[in-house]
């Protein structure tokens, strides 16, 4: 201890110190640090190395207090010298280390990835100053079971009368286009939101200011906040962007501000402007939709906020019960109004930890093979140990220990990887599954501390799988009597049912799971070579947004027909100048662009001719809605009938189909005068009332032209003709000479000219759908593809030790059958008769796993059986030829044992 | 009566010579001064304490020093079988290293002028 107001050692350290340091002697061993510090610094050391003195001392102490902790209690479970033995043996035995540490590793890699994702999904936290105490308040239609999110009045209401919840804010998102200098626009996402919502956030901005109360009235000028993101990229970090003037769709606005890196208020914008809304602009209950968010007041609970809003929900349903009747307020914490999985939806997604975890038990099931087979060779030592009192408990924890070495180091890499891996899955998840748009901001990249605790269990659970099965077995029966013929050279350890269990579940583990993998595989390499009926690598594709496309409120037919009408003008003015375009030969639009997925639906035949559907009620087939000169510009030929005139798409009863669809529905026939209707969803089914859809004449045939990404076996298509910005046809398919990527500055330039506010969104070649695709199915396919290599590789060195061992313990009962004059041929068929049962009893159970896939996922225009068949048996042949491979070796060697050397020992 | 370690050894001789002064600080100075060696003030404390337990060294705590806040020192000193114990060490190491030294220092020179 330090003299009174002597030098003290950094608190830090001195609390290192109390954590590390666990004794019956502590605190006279942390005053002696103490003091020693002391003297150090009195004699004139410098302080940093008084500090590194300190330190050391510190570590050593904590180094002999713990190892003379572990020598105390050495004659119970675990000791020291345990886990000595264990790393001696990592070193020992570098290929089980090696082989069983990478598995483990691997499943420990998946399962806290896993769980600290699932974590932030159903457990989300707010990195914002009191983020727990930061709710939502919704509106809930407790007669429609749906949100009601036009909540303008509501929200005005609120924030005058609640008391419950303070710093009320609320917030809608409207896609705009940014332009800036160059005059190119490009497509944001933009926050309109009160300036409250930065208080409530209590995030300071990196330059300049956040938005102001004085910036919602109705006419103050236009401002805007940047994203730390955006202001990087589109404006070059410039510190000087603040007072200079953007557009945003037709406003245009001065850069008030700049937020620093990772605030993203309130999802994943970037971008913040105010918002102004006026309440007398709206009906009640009319609007735009927005997010209404605030802080629970100090002292309230989310019960007590909630019981406040009740009953102000209550009056506004009786003063309006024309709009108000079944809405009924609610508050939530926040992230759950953005994310909420229900009861049952946690459940299930809580419940993906249960697969990972039985994963990580069978990936140590297959380690626990190998450490059997070790501790088995090690049978005369621990005979001996046992024969000299120690207790069965003393070497199941040695066995323990040993394992937990191995599995400590698999977890120490397991969770190095872990957020790298978080890292790839969740860029993996955002550019496919979100379709671009980022996760809401709260998810993050490290690892919380559950994560680290859940590994430790982890650790702990592949430990005890890997270390104690093995060890009570080894254990397990007359263990000294054992010892004599362990002395004599003999085994007594026998690999009985649940041994059998495990080599079966191994065998058909391994025939199975390559087969998803090649499967994956074998899908990648079709969806690249699939030709989608046109020339994909010379198209660009875009979504075309108007700011009409936002306007609410103005629901009545003539003002929506009005806005479409003038966002045709505008599409077809962009198409006359890009027709003019010397790179450009030809321009069109369709409500999906070609190789994409598209849509599909039921329909049904006119009488004859038609093959019977395979799956009834009907023929599922993809529909494409697409204007008249789509399949003039793709180039894709009609074989018979016509193709779309411009009276089609007013009349809207003439259909063209692809020749996939003459094919598989019509078995060949002539379509043209056929007829189709659409069923009814199956669910819209049940309804008698249901009106019955029109009939639609196919006019035409069109050559192989798919309605998908190349990966689905779903091809039968049908085409709708529409007039552009029509029935969502606001995609445009631009037919370029040369690299269509090259073009695309010059498409945004073009369209920023003709119109600023038109959004260009998703600018891609087309040639992009099918890469996305294939990223995914390549994640998958390398996810699965290095589980099943080291599931393979596993499971080949677990059977192979196993198979080996168990035929090298009979090396002396062959010998005494050779000596005695046995026939090698019956003698060879006992020792294999039961490594073959055991991988045969695999290979029937991994193909039975096999049929019954193949039953559930089977398709027509899926390859036949005989293909799976085949892989069966080439992987049964592998098996069988690791299983006699491991037979082999040890039964030739026992077949040679000396008959004398054999006798004599008996 | 026991083995004792080299450490335990080097321990009871600083209990030897720093007599009632022996407690944890000063003990781990003792033998830095004498062997050049640091040594952590846990190894200290937990090797005492097998000492203790052994029955070979006692420990006392003392009186709040003046001057200094907190917690009394805990001192340390050789009980009679200690000293035996620790007698009986050296002996042995005396009786197997007699008259040996110089063919020590003969060995160690070859090897020194091999190197």
């Amino acid at each position: 201890m330090g003299g009174a107001g002597g030098p003290r050692p950094p608190k830090v350290l001195r609390w290192i110190a109390s954590l590390l340091i666990r004794a019956p002697d502590a605190a006279f061993i942390m005053d002696d640090l103490g003091e020693l510090y002391e003297r150090d610094v009195a004699g004139g050391m410098p302080r940093w190395r008084a500090r590194w003195r300190y330190g050391r001392n510190l570590l050593g102490s904590a180094w002999s207090v713990w190892g003379a902790g572990v020598r105390g209690r050495g004659r119970g479970g675990v000791s020291w010298l345990d886990f000595k033995l264990g790393f001696r043996m990592l070193v020992k035995y570098p290929g089980l280390t090696l082989i069983g540490g990478l598995a483990m590793a691997f499943a420990i890699w998946v399962g806290v990835g896993t769980f600290e994702f699932i974590s932030q999904v159903v457990y989300p936290t707010l990195p914002l100053e009191e983020g727990d105490r930061i709710v939502a308040i919704e509106l809930w239609n407790v007669e429609e079971s749906r949100q009601e999110p036009r909540t303008l009045h509501d929200f005005i209401a609120w924030r005058e009368e609640l008391r419950t919840v303070e710093v009320l804010g609320a917030s809608r998102t409207v896609e705009r286009n940014l332009i800036t200098g160059d005059g190119v626009g490009m497509p944001v996402d933009v926050a309109e939101m009160t300036a409250s919502a930065f208080r409530l956030a209590g995030v300071a901005p990196l330059l300049g200011r956040t938005l102001q109360r004085a910036d919602e009235a109705p006419g103050a000028p236009g401002v805007v906040v940047l994203g730390y993101d955006l202001w990087q990229r589109r404006f070059g970090a410039d510190p000087g962007v603040v007072g200079s003037t953007v557009r945003l769709g037709r406003e245009q606005a001065t850069v008030v501000g700049v937020m620093p890196e990772g605030f993203a208020f309130p999802v994943s914008h970037r971008i913040w402007a105010p918002l102004r809304l006026d309440p007398l602009e709206y009906e009640r209950g009319q609007g735009p939709a927005l997010r209404v968010f605030g802080r629970l007041a100090a002292g309230v609970s989310l019960e007590e906020a909630q019981a406040e809003l009740t009953a102000l929900g209550r009056r506004a349903a009786a003063a309006y019960p024309q709009t108000h009747e079944h809405l009924r307020p609610r508050v939530m914490p926040y992230a759950k109004s953005v994310i909420d999985p229900s009861g049952w939806e946690s459940l299930g997604i809580l419940s993906i930890n249960g697969f990972i975890i039985a994963l990580l038990v069978l990936v140590c099931g297959n380690v626990a093979l190998l450490l059997f087979a070790r501790a088995a060779a090690r049978e005369s030592e621990i005979a001996v140990r046992s024969a000299l009192g120690a207790s069965r408990g003393r070497i199941i924890g040695q066995l323990f220990a040993e394992a937990l070495v191995l599995s400590a180091v698999a977890a120490a890499v397991g969770l190095a990887g872990a957020s790298l891996g978080l890292r790839w899955g969740m860029g993996i998840l955002e550019s496919t599954v979100l379709d671009g748009y980022a996760l809401p901001f709260w998810f993050h990249e490290t690892l919380s501390p559950a994560s680290v605790v859940y590994t430790l269990a982890l650790t702990l659970l592949a430990a005890a799988v890997a270390g104690v099965l093995p060890a009570l077995k080894v254990t397990g029966r007359e263990l000294a009597g054992r010892l004599r013929q362990a002395s004599a050279g003999g085994g007594g350890v026998r690999f009985g049912g649940v041994w059998t269990a495990v080599i079966v579940a191994q065998v058909a583990f391994t025939i199975f799971c390559p087969l998803i993998s090649l499967v994956l595989q074998r899908e990648m390499s079709e969806i690249r070579n699939r030709e989608l009926g046109f020339p994909v690598e010379e198209f660009l594709s875009v979504v075309l947004r108007t700011d009409e496309d936002q306007a609410m409120g103005l629901a009545d037919d003539s003002a929506r027909a009005e806005r479409q009408a003038r966002a045709r003008a505008t599409f077809l003015e962009l198409k006359r100048r890009l027709a003019a375009e010397p790179r450009v030969s030809g321009v069109t639009f369709a409500a999906t662009p070609p190789g994409a997925s598209h849509p599909w639906r039921r329909i049904e035949v006119d009488d004859g001719g038609a093959v019977p559907p395979w799956e009834p009620p009907g023929y599922r087939v993809r529909v494409a809605s697409v204007a008249v000169d789509y399949f003039d510009v793709l180039g894709a030929a009609i074989t018979a009938g016509r193709g779309f005139e411009p009276a089609d798409v007013e009349a809207g009863r003439a259909v063209v189909v692809n020749s996939f669809f003459v094919d598989s529905i019509l078995g060949g026939h002539n379509p043209i005068g056929r007829r189709v209707r659409y069923l009814p969803d199956r669910s819209e089914a049940r309804s008698p009332a249901a009106e019955p859809e029109p009939w639609y004449e196919i006019v035409g045939v069109v050559d192989d032209l798919r309605l998908d990404d190349g990966a689905s076996s779903l091809i039968a298509g049908l085409f709708h003709p529409v007039a552009p910005a029509a029935a969502g046809a606001n995609g445009m398919v631009v037919h370029v000479r040369g690299d269509p990527a090259s073009f695309a500055p010059r498409l945004r330039r073009i369209a920023a000219d003709v119109d600023p506010t038109l959004r260009l969104e998703r600018l891609v070649p087309m040639e992009q759908f099918r890469r996305e695709y294939l990223r995914f199915y390549g994640f998958w396919s390398w996810l699965i593809g290095g589980l099943t290599l080291i599931a393979l590789v596993l499971s080949w060195a677990g059977i192979y030790a196993v198979l080996s061992f168990n035929v090298a313990r009979r090396t002396r009962e062959i010998g005494v059958r050779v000596a005695l004059g046995g026939n090698a041929r019956r003698i060879i068929l006992a020792v294999f008769r039961r490594p073959i049962l055991q991988v045969g009893l695999g290979v029937i159970v991994g193909a039975l796993l096999i049929v019954l896939l193949h039953i559930i996922t089977s398709d027509p225009g899926r390859e036949p059986m005989a293909w799976q068949i085949a892989q069966i048996a080439v992987y049964a042949a592998v098996m069988m030829g690791v299983c006699m491979l491991a037979c082999i070796v040890p039964a030739w060697r026992a077949l040679h044992v000396e008959p004398t050397v054999a006798l004599r020992a008996e | 009566m026991g083995y004792l370690g080299e450490f335990e050894q080097l321990i009871l001789f600083a209990l030897l010579q720093l007599g009632e002064e022996a407690y944890g600080v000063s003990i781990r100075e003792a033998i830095e001064r004498r062997t050049g060696r640091l040594v952590s003030s846990g190894a200290i404390y937990t090797t005492l304490g097998r000492l203790e337990e052994r029955g070979l060294v006692r420990s006392r705590v003392g009186e709040p020093v003046s001057g200094r806040p907190g917690r009394p020192r805990k001192y340390y000193a050789l009980r009679p079988a200690g000293a035996r114990a620790l007698r009986e060490a050296y002996e042995t190491i005396q009786a197997m290293a007699g008259g040996l030294l110089p063919r020590l220092d003969e060995l160690a020179r070859a090897e020194a002028g091999e190197a």
